[in-house]
């Protein structure tokens, strides 16, 4: 999970450096909707770990949280 | 909306972000009021930038608060299912209370939990040494140098009931929620406030993710600001994460008191 969560920060940082140093908007805009989707990345590792523990109460929570990111993020796509 | 230099909306971040991280509250209650009062940016446009900044700041933070075992990540989903449907209910609420009112109660909270925390500075929560002592299904251990802890979750439903106020004062305000979950966890549930704290900042990077993409997609995103400002707020909370390791948890209660107290205060100040 550490190692979504820094890549997901990381690569985000850089491009949001990038787009003001550059002046551009596209690599601010990647760089905002990667940062945004970097909590979703997280909660799905959760997830994947969780099934694998065979922790089926807590599969089913991390489903429900992730299903509620999910729908804010086809809401939006529709906005 | 006057242009703001780069470097003031980066600096900004930064001080937010660390403020954010060492206390777990996400840094949004400090950046919106800093943005709007002070740099004369419109609230809608603050509130979006803030929810961006609040999400790196949580995320920067966990990388460091996970590798050291500080996350309870069982407590933190479970508490997360409460926070969503408050966000969900926040919004609604929202329509039906006047910003006096809602700045009233939102000042009159963080005062009582201020105080709250104040007198509980001395309280550790945890049981000495581990001997066997099982945490439960939510509960955890802690290691403090060459001790280690064990702590239990006392009183659920009190920190579903405060993850759902949390969520929907997030879903009001735009911010993280941390200002009234971690003091509620810490002082009433059992939770060491490092772990609060961190199990919070783990919490509000998802949370501020549900009401971001509805601001993105409605382009409430001001690109430049917001990115200046999260760019400030990544180092800023990767540094707070690492100063809040060093700072002993009573000063870390005693500067979170003074910090509930202000905003308070201030909150209270801006309804008359």
């Amino acid at each position: 999970m550490e190692v979504a969560l820094t890549a997901g920060v990381a690569v985000s940082g850089l491009l949001l450096v990038a787009g003001l140093l550059l002046g551009s908007p596209a690599p601010m805009w990647w760089g905002v909707l990667l940062l945004i989707a970097t909590p979703v990345l997280r909660v799905l590792v959760v997830t994947i770990g969780l099934v694998l523990d065979h922790d089926w109460p807590f599969v089913g929570v991390s489903l429900f949280v992730l299903g509620v990111l999910l729908s804010s993020a086809y809401v939006s796509g529709r906005l | 909306m006057i242009a703001i230099p780069t470097f003031i909306l980066i600096i900004s971040g930064a001080a937010t972000g660390l403020i954010g991280a060492m206390l777990g509250l996400g840094g949004g209650v400090f950046l919106v009021p800093l943005l709007t009062l002070a740099l004369g940016v419109p609230i809608r446009t603050a509130i979006a930038a803030s929810l961006i900044s609040v999400i790196a700041t949580a995320s920067a933070s966990s990388t460091i608060n996970l590798e050291r075992g500080l996350v309870n990540m069982r407590l933190g989903m479970a508490l997360e299912v409460a926070t969503t449907v408050g966000g969900l209910a926040g919004g609604l609420i929202a329509a039906t209370l006047t910003h006096r009112q809602l700045f009233l109660a939102f000042g009159a909270t963080l005062a009582v939990m201020g105080v709250v925390m104040a007198l509980r500075s001395r309280r550790r929560n945890v049981i000495a040494h581990d001997a066997g002592i099982e945490p439960g299904r939510l509960g955890g251990r802690l290691r403090e140098g060459d001790q280690s802890y064990v702590y239990r979750v006392k009183r659920l439903p009190l920190a579903m009931t405060a993850s759902l106020t949390a969520g929907a004062i997030s879903g009001l305000l735009g911010v993280g929620g941390g200002i009234i979950k971690v003091p509620v966890l810490n002082a009433f549930c059992g939770i060491p406030i490092r772990v609060a704290a961190a199990t919070s900042a783990f919490m509000i990077g998802v949370t501020g993710a549900a009401s971001a993409f509805i601001y993105f997609g409605r382009g409430d995103i001001a690109l430049h600001l917001t990115s200046a400002v999260a760019v400030g707020a990544l180092p800023g909370s990767l540094l707070g994460a690492r100063l809040s390791q060093r700072v002993e948890a009573r000063s870390l209660k005693i500067l979170m008191a003074v910090v509930l107290l202000l905003v308070g205060l201030r909150m209270g100040l801006q309804a008359l």
